[in-house]
């Protein structure tokens, strides 16, 4: 548990010294700033009876509308935006951290410990998933407070959101952990990441490109490729569907909940694995 | 303490094409309270050895223990301190958390360190750079750090490769006193260095590697002794003694003041020796002439390339 911890710490250390800590935090205040001060709502008896945004007057259509609404709305918009600023902020903060560790030089201090590979592994994985976390929640406890600070509603499923894109970031980390491993390279590893969750976004309409393609052995081919790779489209779904409790499900359709998290947890445990094993085989 | 058998290593090419034989059977044991230098030139296989004694790499062939644990368990690494060579430490560290956590990856705990720290701090001369950057360091001190580094958790058995590279004089002496201490704790100390001299005033044995193999092993003392060599000073020496020298088969040379006698064994000195007192002389000085450990080590990978020319020719 000792080595775990101090591997941990050293992943925020490396992160705070690195700037990416510093730079990660710092975008989310810019963001969190901007929202604070850009929107300002005239509420009157638990309704909006108008709002600014950037000084500007927003038409509300002259009527009252209903603050939990609309609170509800905004909140569960919010959500998927932070889904891609998380994810993508999640992934350049974290990439380097299997590079790094098997620079020559630097591999040997850590593997001359009594620590076994896998477990030096995983916790610098657990480092990053906590370093994402942190951010995450940082995220959404500034917004969420903002929200209640101006509106006075408060609605604890905002959070649900920001689990979700931790669920998503996990996954997504543990591939980038995986070619990590095997290129020791951050810039190849944050690429391919980030081909992987747009590859996989696409995918999302495997129904509509496999009805497009010619032959019966493509379009097999990329039914299999979406259930392998990570469901990010749907994951941005289930964000905004959790943060929204349904109410604005609808426009994006029904989701398989188990299919989503089922086969997105298989990827990450999958590449972790992979990672893992690969790590604890390689010379040094 | 470190044990290893028949070690063999090849290293494949990407696709297996091309092969490279680095280590070729390799014995060797270290017992607690010695110091032993592992020489050889490039590639030799020195680093490949202490790696497989690591984990960091596995043999092809052969086995290797520490404290009888086989050395791909990590707990065969518990007590056991590593200073590579060209390491890196974060240079985002202090010294003192560089200290704080590679000492709570060996298992040690935070209170520990506490008092740990400052001492092994003070006793590599780094009390006053504690809480500075480790990127700021010079080679020196960043290998001195290292050599914290690797006895923070007092470990039992030390692997060492080249610790004293980049490091002054006086910082080698240093460190040489530190690593004699530490023999003399009952540590068992594996050096890997180029610097034939350190090795020759540090290791108690040695083993010359040299192309994967152990071309030479045992006590530097016994590698150095020229067998048939000896130093004889005596008075009075005139001619007709050396004439006798001569006439009974042995070398003589005057060197000095004295004389660089070559023998054929130990008979063949006693006889001389007998043949100097009677003539009236008095011995004050006999003993075997010794070359350097650079000398024994040149020769020995000079030899093995000589053989493998013939073995090419023929």
């Amino acid at each position: 548990m000792r080595a775990w911890i101090a591997s941990v710490e050293e992943v925020f250390r490396e992160a705070s010294a690195r700037w990416t800590l510093v730079a990660y935090f710092a975008l989310s205040t810019l963001f969190i700033l901007t929202f604070a001060l850009a929107v300002n709502l005239d509420i009157v008896d638990g309704a909006l009876a108008g709002a600014k945004l950037f000084g500007k007057a927003v038409d509300t259509g002259g009527d009252k509308l209903d603050l939990n609404k609309l609170v509800l709305g905004f909140e569960s918009g919010f959500a998927g935006f932070l889904y891609m600023l998380g994810t993508f902020m999640a992934l350049f903060a974290t990439a380097h951290l299997v590079p790094r560790l098997q620079e020559k030089g630097t591999i040997d201090l850590y593997l001359s410990r009594p620590v076994g590979r896998t477990k030096l592994l995983l916790s610098r994985y657990c480092g990053g998933l906590l370093l994402a976390a942190t951010n995450l929640l940082y995220l959404f406890s500034s917004i969420w407070l903002i929200v209640l600070w101006k509106t006075g509603v408060a609605h604890p499923r905002f959070f649900l959101g920001g689990l979700v894109i931790l669920f998503g970031v996990a996954a997504l980390m543990a591939f980038a952990f995986l070619i990590g491993v095997l290129t020791s390279s951050t810039a190849v590893s944050l690429m391919v990441t980030y081909a992987i969750f747009l590859f996989a976004a696409v995918l999302a309409g495997h129904d509509r490109i496999a009805a497009a393609v010619s032959s019966e052995w493509s379009a097999q081919t990329i039914h299999a490729l979406y259930w392998i790779f990570p469901k990010t489209a749907e994951l941005l779904r289930s964000t905004v569907a959790l943060v929204s409790g349904g109410q604005t499900l609808q426009p994006f359709g029904q989701i398989d909940t188990l299919a989503v998290y089922g086969s997105t947890a298989l990827f990450g445990i999958a590449a972790l694995g992979l990672a893992a094993w690969r790590f604890s085989r390689k010379d040094f | 303490m470190i044990a290893a058998e028949g070690l063999r290593k090849v290293y494949s090419s990407r696709f297996g094409t091309r092969t490279v034989r680095a280590l070729d059977g390799i014995d060797l044991s270290v017992e607690a309270g010695e110091v032993f230098g592992l020489l050889g030139p490039n590639g030799a296989g020195k680093t490949t050895t202490v790696k497989i004694l690591l984990g960091l790499t596995r043999p092809t062939d052969g086995s290797a223990q520490l404290f009888g644990i086989p050395v791909g368990d990590p707990k065969s690494r518990q007590r056991v301190g590593y200073l590579p060579e060209g390491h890196r430490f974060p240079g985002y560290l202090s010294a003192r958390q560089t200290l704080s956590i590679f000492g709570r990856m060996s298992g040690m705990d935070r209170a520990t360190l506490h008092a740990r720290i400052p001492e092994l701090l003070a006793r590599v001369r780094l009390s006053d750079w504690a809480d500075v950057k480790v990127k700021k360091f010079s080679k020196g001190m960043t290998q001195r750090l290292g050599l914290a580094s690797a006895l923070v958790h007092d470990p039992e058995v030390l692997l060492l490769d080249e610790p004293t590279d980049g490091v002054d004089p006086v910082g080698r002496r240093e460190i040489r006193d530190l690593l004699r201490e530490e023999a003399a704790r009952g540590r068992a100390i594996l050096l890997n260095s180029h610097l034939l001299s350190e090795i020759e005033l540090t290791c108690d044995r040695v083993a010359v590697l040299r192309r994967g193999k152990v071309a030479a092993q045992g006590r530097i003392a016994d590698l150095t002794a020229q067998g048939s060599r000896y130093r004889m000073t005596v008075s009075p020496v005139d001619e007709p003694l050396l004439e006798a020298f001569r006439a009974s088969g042995a070398g003589v040379e005057r060197v000095n003041g004295h004389l660089v006698l070559t023998t054929r064994d130990l008979a063949h000195l006693n006889t001389l020796v007998d043949t100097a007192r009677s003539r009236g002389g008095v011995l004050s000085e006999l003993s075997p002439v010794r070359s350097s450990l650079e000398d024994v080590f040149v020769d020995l990978v000079r030899t093995g390339e000589a053989k493998e020319e013939e073995e090419k020719i023929q």
